[in-house]
Order: structure tokens, then C-alpha cells, then sequence
């Protein structure tokens, strides 16, 4: 693959303003936007080969449309730009149905849960949440949380406690390592992820979690989708069909329970 | 260290894409150059004012956000441009190699233009005059003459635009390019090991920087070779 990349790359500037798109009488092929860094959703192993859960959802997916993926790895930040620049086709990416991104990009109906939730040092002086579950605003005042630029947890820090003192990263990675410098009292990420990348490990044995689960609809959205642009009501279609196929399948839990020890989607979704 | 294995191939194959987008970033960087600056000394007017718009332009934007619009900018800006011409045309796209490439000679090439310029002006008015008393057309001055002297003034400000053309490249990794950035970043994201990955490209962009630097002071020793007593 990689050699078939390269060539690409050195055919020349005449060739390089490729015509794409156009309906072919081939199967189809769908472009997938991911980030290609976010284990152990999409991310790349050393033998150069994409895995992760979203990946295993966008197989299945494919597999049941009938069509060819092409993958293409593109940074966070600049994931629906580039799906709306027509730099691929479709977003699986662990992206969450939001309304504010709704405006911009259609998605299919769920396949996964979108939550957040805080990781922070062990023996924090200051309770974050109370017995409900709720955060208690004043005691995140000046606290220093560590987001993802442009996630859901940007947003619902923003609107819910707007006294915290948000610093924003390019990417999940960095989170850990600032937590671990120093730079950030707290990180808010997905549990999952903070769980096997960060928790279970050496690194992060003097962490834990100081929230619970945060999911609420409005900001969270109804869990993550597969986003396309807007107007393609068919292919739409098609992707919720194949979404619910796999889920009632067992198709989703089988990929979650590759890496974690429970299914990570809600079986309702499957029903109607 | 152990992190690190498997990632030797991916490594290898990112330096290769830096080596790729240097060289043709390299010859691109230049031709603008020198169009600039044959632009900035040219006698029209208009021409004088194409050529300080651009480095205007590309001298006080940031690297990063001329990258960025020429890749999201370019595809919506061609297919529209396309879509006139032939409405099947669904899209145009400019890969993120092309992108990247073009983008970073544009903004170095807008140094190499004053650079250029500069080192032209330079250009012994006397040997000019030399030539011409011996009968030398216009582009035979121009190539026996003022390339050969410029050159040699140009010299050390263009191997500082190579460094800086080499560095840039690390750019690109934000437009998706595979290059040894990038896979740094994968890298991590599959090990959890910033360090040592990002360790690793910074070695590969010394290695690339030391081959300019010596390269650089090797064609100086060489346009200098008929000189006597400089220095």
C-alpha cells in the first residue's frame, strides 16, 4: 500500500489535480476520514495496518453496502472541513451527533455511546462533583482542565462551567502528558480510552477518575455517529441500515469486546 | 527503545516523503524566487507590483495558515472553477502532498525573491560593462555573467531557506501527509511513547539539515574557486 502511495506522490503536477467522484461502473468506493491517532478507536500499528473499533465499524458497514474503503488520515480539528473540502466521503472517527455539528454535516443513526468524564490526580483537595452527580461550580473555579480543541467536551465545559480555566490541545495525546507535567489539574476525555491509554498504566497509577459518567443529550449528543455531507439522504440510508444490521448481528459488541470488557452501544438502537 | 520497534519502516518511508517534498519544493522555491525578483527589477510597473504583493502576502502570514488555506481553499476553489466548465465534474482535489509542497515554496520562495534581488543588484556593475564592450547579447550577460556572480552573493541567505525549507516540511504533517511527523504522531498514539518518537524525527531533520549545511558550504568553497584573497 505504501508503495502504491508513494507512486502516486511522483507522478508530477499534471497529474496531480486528480478528477474524482464521478460515478463509476465499479463498486463503489467510500473515502473514511479518521484520525488515524486514537487508539483504541482508530489508530495505526507498527506493521502500518489501521485497527480500532471504528475501524471494525466501518468495514462491517462496508461490507454490508457493498463498497471499497480508501482511508484518510486527517488531524481533528480540521475533520469536517475536510469532509466538506471533499477530502473523503464519510467521518468515522468517533464523532458525537451534535446539534451544533448537525448544522453543518448530516450523520447515521448511532454506534457507539458518547460520554465524557474527568481524570484527574488521586487525593484531589476539592470534591468536583456532589452525591448526585452534579458539578459543583465553585469549586472548579481557576481549576485548570485539559480538552480535545472542538469536542464535546469543549463545549459542554463552556456552557456548564464556564469558571474553569480551559486550556485546549491538538489531539488526546498531549492531555496525559500535561496532566502528568503539571500543566492541567484534570482532563476530560472519554473513559474508555483514558481507561486503557492512560489508567492502567505505569504512568498513570497516581490517577483516577473525578467524575462520573457525563452523557447529558444536548452536548454529548446521542452517541456517535458516521458523519457525510448534507443531502445524501440515500447513502444515509443505506449506513443506518447497515448500522443497525451489525448491531443486531452482534456484530458491535464483538468489536468492542476486542478491547474493552464490555459493549460500548445500546442494544435499543438496533430495535426499530 | 523497545517502543520503537516496527516503527523503523514507517520512519524510513516518512523521511522518503520529506526528502520528496523538499526536492520539489527546492525547484519550485527557485523558480518563484527567481521570477520574483526578475519582477521586482523588471522596468513595468505592474510587474513590480505583482511581485511585492506576493511577498507581502507570503512573507507576513503564518506558515501554517497558508498550508491550510491552499488545501481546503484549493478543492473548493478548482471544483467551482471546474463545475463552470463542465458541470459532471463532482470535484477537483489537490492532494496533500501537492498542497503542502506548493504552499511552503510559495512562502520561502518569497525570501528567495528579496534574496534573489538583493544578490543581483550585487552584481559588479563593471563586469556587466565588461561584457557588454565585448560584444555579449542581453541573455548571454545573463547567463555567463550576472547568474554566475549572483549566484555566489545569493549563497549563504539561500542555504538558509533551504534549512527553512526542510523544516517546513514538518508542516504538512497537519494536512494528513504521511511524513515522519506524522508517523510519529500514529506512533504515539498506538505506544503512548512521546519521547522517544518524537526524538527520533528530530534526528531524521538533523540528519536532512546537516547534508544542506555541508552541501551548502561545499558549492560556496565552489563559487568562490576563481577568486583570489577573499577572506
Amino acid at each position: 500500500m505504501k508503495f502504491i502511495t508513494l507512486r502516486k506522490m511522483t507522478i508530477g503536477l499534471a497529474a496531480a489535480f486528480t478528477f474524482g467522484g464521478a460515478a463509476g461502473a465499479s463498486a463503489e468506493t467510500l473515502r473514511v476520514g479518521m484520525e488515524c491517532t486514537y487508539a483504541p478507536f482508530n489508530f495505526r500499528t507498527s506493521d502500518g495496518e489501521l485497527v480500532g473499533y471504528d475501524v471494525d465499524v466501518a468495514k462491517g458497514v462496508a461490507e454490508i453496502i457493498g463498497a471499497d474503503l480508501e482511508y484518510v488520515c486527517q488531524q481533528w480539528d480540521g475533520m469536517i472541513p475536510a469532509l466538506l473540502a471533499n477530502k473523503f466521503d464519510l467521518i468515522v472517527a468517533s464523532m458525537s451527533i451534535t446539534n451544533s455539528r448537525m448544522e453543518k454535516i448530516d450523520f447515521s443513526s448511532p454506534y457507539r455511546d458518547s460520554v465524557g468524564r474527568l481524570v484527574g490526580r488521586k487525593g484531589m483537595d476539592k470534591e468536583l462533583f456532589d452525591s448526585a452527580g452534579s458539578p459543583i461550580a465553585a469549586n472548579f473555579a481557576g481549576l485548570r482542565i485539559g480538552l480535545e480543541r472542538a469536542s464535546t467536551y469543549e463545549s459542554w465545559f463552556n456552557a456548564t462551567l464556564p469558571d474553569a480555566d480551559i486550556v485546549l490541545y491538538d489531539g488526546s495525546e498531549p492531555l496525559y502528558l500535561d496532566l502528568v507535567n503539571g500543566r492541567v489539574d484534570a482532563i476530560m476525555t472519554n473513559p474508555m480510552k483514558a481507561h486503557l491509554r492512560f489508567l492502567a498504566k505505569e504512568e498513570g497509577s497516581d490517577y483516577q477518575f473525578v467524575s462520573p459518567a457525563i452523557s447529558e443529550v444536548e452536548y454529548f449528543g446521542i452517541g456517535v455517529g458516521i458523519g457525510l455531507r448534507q443531502g445524501q439522504l440515500e447513502l444515509k440510508a443505506r449506513l443506518d441500515g447497515a448500522i443497525k444490521k451489525l448491531i443486531n448481528d452482534g456484530k458491535l459488541t464483538e468489536y468492542a469486546l476486542k478491547y474493552f470488557p464490555f459493549p460500548i452501544h445500546n442494544e435499543e438502537w438496533g430495535d426499530s | 527503545m523497545e517502543a520503537l520497534v516496527g516503527w523503523w519502516d514507517d520512519y524510513f518511508w516518512g523521511s522518503v516523503v520529506v526528502a520528496q517534498v523538499f526536492i520539489c519544493s527546492l525547484v519550485l522555491m527557485v523558480i518563484f524566487g527567481l521570477i520574483g525578483a526578475a519582477a521586482k527589477l523588471s522596468n513595468s510597473v505592474i510587474a513590480q507590483k505583482l511581485a511585492n504583493g506576493y511577498t507581502i502576502v507570503f512573507r507576513g502570514t503564518p506558515e501554517i495558515l497558508v498550508i491550510l488555506l491552499l488545501y481546503f481553499g484549493s478543492a473548493i476553489a478548482l471544483t467551482s472553477i471546474a463545475q463552470i466548465f463542465n458541470p459532471e465534474v463532482k470535484f477537483l482535489d489537490v492532494p496533500p502532498f501537492w498542497a503542502g509542497t506548493i504552499a511552503i515554496a510559495l512562502i520561502v520562495g518569497s525570501y528567495a525573491t528579496e534574496t534573489f534581488r538583493g544578490a543581483f543588484l550585487g552584481v559588479n556593475p563593471g563586469s556587466i560593462e565588461a561584457a557588454r564592450a565585448l560584444g555579449m547579447s542581453n541573455l548571454q550577460t545573463f547567463i555567463y555573467v550576472r547568474i554566475p556572480e549572483m549566484w555566489r552573493l545569493a549563497l549563504p541567505a539561500f542555504g538558509n531557506h533551504m534549512l527553512s525549507l526542510i523544516k517546513d516540511t514538518a508542516l504538512i504533517s497537519i494536512i494528513g501527509l504521511n511524513e515522519t511527523l506524522f508517523v510519529a504522531k500514529q506512533a504515539i498514539g498506538t505506544t503512548g511513547e512521546p519521547f522517544i518518537m518524537y526524538i527520533v524525527v528530530g534526528m531524521i531533520y538533523l540528519a536532512f539539515s546537516t547534508v544542506i549545511t555541508l552541501t551548502v558550504m561545499g558549492l560556496e568553497r565552489y563559487g568562490q574557486r576563481h577568486m583570489v584573497n577573499v577572506r
